[in-house]
Formats: structure tokens, sequence, C-alpha cells
């Protein structure tokens, strides 16, 4: 389907719609009042069909608006459906929780922030705001004064994971749950697992987070434009090259620049620098969990030269703030372009090495392969991206789908697998680690003349959107500004976001002794896998992390002992 | 020296606690302790019960959530503990001082539950492996 078949379909319900308008290629607004965003987004998400990325709640001066961000990956067209919700007193709309699980937290986050009902949602309890958090205080208000400090007030009644909604508190009760977590390190991705058990098979998952929850998106609101990437690349350490990309093309679209040559391609380089990093940490802590530390060390090991590319060019190991809009701060000199091949082809034969070892090793095969399978209809469902996604079939890279950078002057494939378990996200990460290589590897040689900026001057009034493929998938940001210095609403979405709830459909049914990489799979990051405890009914600490751990490795070693 | 402080020098065990950090200071952490690195064989070791723990590095600004859980890792440390404050955020928030969901930074959160707390900072954003080290073994030489 191409963009006129797309317009086609979406003039299909113009009837319920107030507007249609296509701001630039391949970005198209939909508006429609509150009552019939319902029908409209069952239309987008079942009928076209769209894929759901976030929603958006804004506080207009005379309404609310919650945006629904849907992404057409055949033709990485992004089409942005605004719902106004007139009533500022008693704001409420439709929940599409019901059929979309994957809206079902974002939901729960704009009914913490900015205190809108949402109507027939399954569980509206309290996410992203501490357990302490006063009730009806709404921080992402404009009535809010910027920058907000810590209100006082009553302490919130509000339920969050340790009351359980009804129908799952009488199974908790009756029988054990395992709690995971709490602490996590990405922005609105920290979470807390409790897992409801059933001798040793999972039976429920429930996750509740607010432990990293740093408030950026309104941070982001009381800085100027330029100074925003400083901000978005410290959401997560590892994504500190993607999210800033992001942000900078929102506002490069909004501003109507095009960054020189040059800057899209350092771009690329940094990007895929990252990815590797990424990719081999992961390749390490998913041998750590099932007990391979050789493959752990090796792997940390093989990061290293990585993090020093990066330093020569960026300054940092990591937080590069080498991104702003129109274009890049630093160069990549050119003397450092042999320095670079030579590196990038040790990284890919030890990568080659690593990946031979686990694609050939038959107790991999055996302890990882059927092991937390995520079919592709929950795929779907869910919403989740990157490798997570092309584990389980859905070819979606926005690399591909929407190219950014100089994506599109390179010659490189989307690596993705039909089977959706362990093994087949683990097979995508190591694959796509020799892409990267081969992505730097050509984009270093071809790296054109001239200067890596252009000034940018005004940020005109206007929305955007801008996403990239980061290590663990697409990032997402939504920028508006009113012709001022600073953005009036800047939404982040970073990929675990999506990803992190599909749990519920990989974790169900699984034996405890593969909880740790099946959570470790989809690459929410190591910390929460780090405090795991798992407790009887009466809330005593039966297994602690260690003790999972050790489940975990006792067995790879009987099925090492029984292949042998 | 008290006999207690000596044999805290001797190869401190640390655990890890993250309140709010950008994952950043946390994988630097961990890249400690792999071969570059490798702090083991300086005796300094990762736990994964605060209760072992000689030191508690912390990275974070201490969000709302997070800060009532430090506070109770910081109780179940056997004293006396070194805590490092790891990174900008750690040691003043940093980037997300005006962050409503911020209550830290660490040192206000635990001088309130232990006034007299041994609190060391590490600075950077993230600091490099190579600073935490010194940081460490600063801290070590002079208490």
């Amino acid at each position: 389907m191409n963009q006129e078949e797309l317009n086609n379909r979406l003039a299909e319900i113009k009837d319920k719609l107030i507007a249609i308008e296509q701001t630039v290629d391949n970005r198209i607004y939909l508006s429609c009042e509150a009552e019939s965003s319902y029908t409209v987004n069952r239309f987008l998400f079942e009928e076209v069909p769209l894929r759901f990325v976030i929603a958006t709640g804004v506080d207009s001066d005379d309404c609310f608006e919650i945006l629904y961000h849907y992404a057409y990956d055949q033709i990485g067209c992004v089409v942005t459906l605004k719902a106004f919700i007139r009533d500022r007193e008693n704001p409420a709309i439709e929940s599409i929780a019901p059929f979309l699980p994957a809206a079902e937290w974002i939901e729960r986050e704009i009914h913490d922030v900015l205190g809108i009902e949402f109507k027939n949602h399954p569980d509206m309890r309290r996410l992203i705001l501490s357990d302490d958090w006063p009730e009806g205080v709404y921080p992402l208000r404009k009535d809010v004064a910027k920058p907000v400090t810590r209100p006082d007030g009553e302490p919130s009644k509000h339920p969050t994971v340790q009351s359980q909604s009804p129908a799952r508190r009488t199974v908790a009760l009756a029988k054990p749950v395992l709690p995971v977590g709490p602490f996590h390190p990405l922005q609105e991705e920290m979470e807390f697992f409790q897992l409801t058990l059933d001798g040793e098979i999972v039976t429920d998952i429930d996750m509740r987070i607010s432990y990293n929850h740093r408030g950026i998106e309104k941070i982001s609101e009381s800085l100027q434009f330029d100074q925003v990437p400083f901000l978005v690349s410290r959401i997560c350490g590892i994504c500190s090259a993607s999210h800033p990309l992001a942000y900078v093309q929102a506002v490069e679209e909004l501003a109507g620049v095009k960054p020189p040559e040059r800057a899209l391609y350092v771009r690329t380089i940094i990007a895929e620098l990252e990815r590797i990093h990424s990719h081999i940490l992961w390749v390490g802590l998913a041998g750590h969990f099932i007990g391979y530390d050789t493959v752990f060390m090796w792997a940390w090991k093989y990061r290293e030269p990585v993090l020093d590319l990066l330093e020569e060019i960026t300054g940092n190991r990591n937080n590069y703030g080498n991104v702003k809009v129109g274009g890049c701060r630093e160069d990549i000199p050119d003397e450092l372009k042999p320095k670079m091949l030579k590196e990038l082809d040790e990284i890919e034969k030890k990568m080659e090495m690593l990946t031979k070892a686990v694609i050939d090793d038959p107790i991999l095969h055996a302890r990882l392969k059927g092991v937390g399978v995520l079919s592709k209809e929950d795929a779907i469902k869910y919403a989740v991206t990157g490798p997570t996604a092309r584990g389980s079939g859905v070819a979606i890279d926005v690399r591909a789908d929407d190219p950014y950078a100089a994506y599109s002057d390179l010659d490189w494939n989307v690596i993705a697998r039909p089977e959706g378990d362990v093994f087949a996200k683990a097979v995508v990460r190591l694959l796509e680690t020799l892409e990267s290589v081969k992505i730097i590897r050509e984009a270093v040689k071809k790296l054109p003349d001239g200067p890596v900026a252009v000034e940018v001057k005004e940020i005109p009034p206007g929305e955007a959107v801008g996403h990239g493929e980061a290590p663990r998938g697409e990032t997402f940001h939504y920028v508006r500004s009113d012709g001022g210095n600073r953005p009036v609403r800047h939404k982040v979405r970073a990929p675990s976001y999506v990803n992190v709830p599909s749990f519920r459909a990989s974790c169900i049914g699984q034996h405890i002794a593969d909880v740790t990489i099946t959570l470790a799979a989809v690459d929410p990051c190591y910390s929460c896998t780090e405090r795991l405890a798992v407790v009887d009914g009466h809330g005593n600490v039966v297994h602690d992390y260690e003790a999972l751990l050790k489940l975990s490795r006792e067995k790879t070693e009987r099925i090492r002992k029984e292949i042998q | 020296m008290s006999w207690k402080i000596w044999s805290l020098k001797k190869s401190p065990w640390v655990f890890h606690v993250n309140t709010g950090a950008c994952n950043n200071c946390d994988i630097e952490i961990v890249d400690l302790l792999t071969p570059k690195f490798d702090v083991e064989r300086l005796g300094i070791k990762l736990v994964g019960s605060p209760r072992h723990a000689d030191a508690l590095l912390v990275t974070g600004g201490v969000t709302a959530q997070a800060a009532p859980r430090l506070r109770e890792v910081y109780r179940q440390t056997s004293k006396p503990c070194v805590v490092f404050c790891i990174g900008a955020c750690a040691c003043d928030k940093g980037i997300f001082t005006t962050g409503y969901h911020m209550v830290g930074p660490v040192d206000k959160i635990i001088r309130e539950i232990d006034p007299h707390a041994i609190i060391a900072y590490v600075p950077g954003c993230p600091p490099k492996p190579e600073a935490m080290i010194s940081g460490i073994v600063t801290a070590l030489s002079v208490l």
C-alpha cells in the first residue's frame, strides 16, 4: 500500500474526523472529538492496520488533547490522531486498551500526569508517580509551575502493585508470588515485577514502574531547544545517541532544516557504534544469566575497543552529546579513519567467532530454543519494536522503513527470525552487530567532505515527530513549539516502554528457571534482574537473585549432561 | 585506627544501588568487573546483598519512589559503611535538579537517617572507570 492508498483508507472515516492534514511527507495528522476517538482508533489499528506507537497527553489552553501516534511501516508513515477533550473540569475519554494492550500503560501514565479519566480501562492503578505522590496534583498540567518542585499534600491512597486488582488478589494470596525488582535504570522503564507461581510455573505477571521516573518531559519544557539533546541523551546511558537523534530529527522537521551530508554520516557512525556496544553488552549478560560467565567476560572485553573509538570521536565513552539541531558538534577527523577501519576488522573477527560459538552450540540450542516465545500475533498486539519484534518475525526497522541519517545510501540488511524465542532474539542481535560493522565500514569509506552543521535560527510554531532505531527498538519523540525558545510539549517513548509489557505474553507458562533469561531477552537492562527475590505467600524470601541464577544455571548444566 | 576501619579497608565488598540513574554509571560499574579494569584483582567485589557490603555504590539522583528503598538498603548494611555517590546525579542531582519527582541528592537522604555516615563523591557524567577506582582508593586512604 503506498501513500495514496493509505490516504484513501483514511478517507473512509472522514465523517468521524474534523480534519486531515499532511505537514510533510510521511507525517499525517487527523483530528477528532473525544467521543469518536474509540471508533477511529479501532479503525486505525484493526482495519488499516497501523502499528500503535504511543499516545501523548497535552494540556492546551482551552482543552486537553490526546494524541495517538501510529506508524505505517511499509512506507514509514507516522499517523497521529488528535482527540480533543473539551471538558476541562472532568476530562474523560474512552479507553482503547480493551482491544489494544499496548496502550494500557500509556493511558495509566496520562491519568497520573494529566488527570484524564479513561473509561472502561481494565486496570487503572497508579503507574508512573511514586506511592506517596499526593492525589490530585498533575505535574504535566500547565497550571503547575515550571520547574515543578515536589508538592506538599497528603500521600496518595491510590493503589499500586502491593494492593492487587480484585481479580488478581485472590490468585496472589493462594499462590506464591515472585517479586522482581524494583530498581531498573531506564527512564520510564524501570520496573518491579510480581510473578504469580503455580509450583515452578509462572501463571501471572504484574509490573510497577516509577522508580526511575525523573520527570524528563517536564524538565524539557524548561530548557531551550538546543539544550534538550543533553537532557534526552541522559534518558538512557546506552541509547545516548539514539534519543538525541530522534529529538533533533523532530526539531529539524519543524524548522525545515536539512543537515549537511557529512553530519548524516557522522550520526550514522555513532549510532551504529552504539548499537554494537549495546548488543555485545547484552550477549555478555545473557551468557551470565545462563551460566556462561566466559561469554560474559569475553563479550565485555570485546566491547572495550568500541567504547575507545567512541571516546576518540566524541570525547566520552557514553553520553556522546555530539548531535545538535542542524548537524553535529564534532567532526570525525580524517586521520582517525585508518584506525577505525582496523579496529572494525578486529571487532568483526571477534563477533564472527562469538556468533559462531552461539549458533553452533548444541547446549544453547537445547537451553534457549522454545523458551519465552512471543508469537507474531502477540508481537503485533503489544506493538513491540526492535530485536524483540524482529525475533518474532515482524521485520520492522525504522532505519529501513523511514530512513534517516545516511542509512538509505548504505548497503545493509534487516535481520529477522520467525521463531520468537530467546534463541531467535540472540541470533538477531548477533547478526545485527555484523551488519552494523558493515554499515560503519562503508560510512567511513564514503564519508563526504564539507561542514558538519548548519545554523538554525528560528523554530517556528508547529508540531513534529522524529523516530529512530535504537539498539532496543524504535525511539519516538514528539515535539510541539509555540514559536518560542522552548518546546511546549515534548513526549518521549523509549523502546522498552512497549517491549516490557510483552512479558505478559512471553513469561506466562514458563518455568522459573527460564524467567531470568526470558526477561533479559528483550534487553530491558540488567539492573532489574540483579535484584530478584522469590517470596512465598507470607512475604518470606525463599529464593533470592543468587538462588534464581543458580536454578537457571543448574538447568543449563543438566541439559549439558543430557546432551553429552 | 579502630579494627573495624582496618578490616573495612581490606577487600571492600560493594553493593550497587540505582536510585534513578540513566544506566550510564551503572554500565561503567559493571565494566569495572570485566577484563579491562577487573577490580576483583584489588579485592573489590560486587555482592548481591547489602548485608554483605562494606560500601554502597549509589547512582542516580534519588526519585521519590526510590528514596525509601535507598534508606532501607542503607539500614541493612553493616556499619561502618562507606557510601559512594557515583556520578553527577548522585552527587547533586545533576541535570535532573528541577525534576518534580526528584527528592535527592543521595547525601541528603542518607544523612536523614545517619548524620555521621561516611560519604564519598565521584563526579562525572558518567565518571570514567579509572575515576571510580581512584575515588574508592582515595576514600579508603583517608579513613
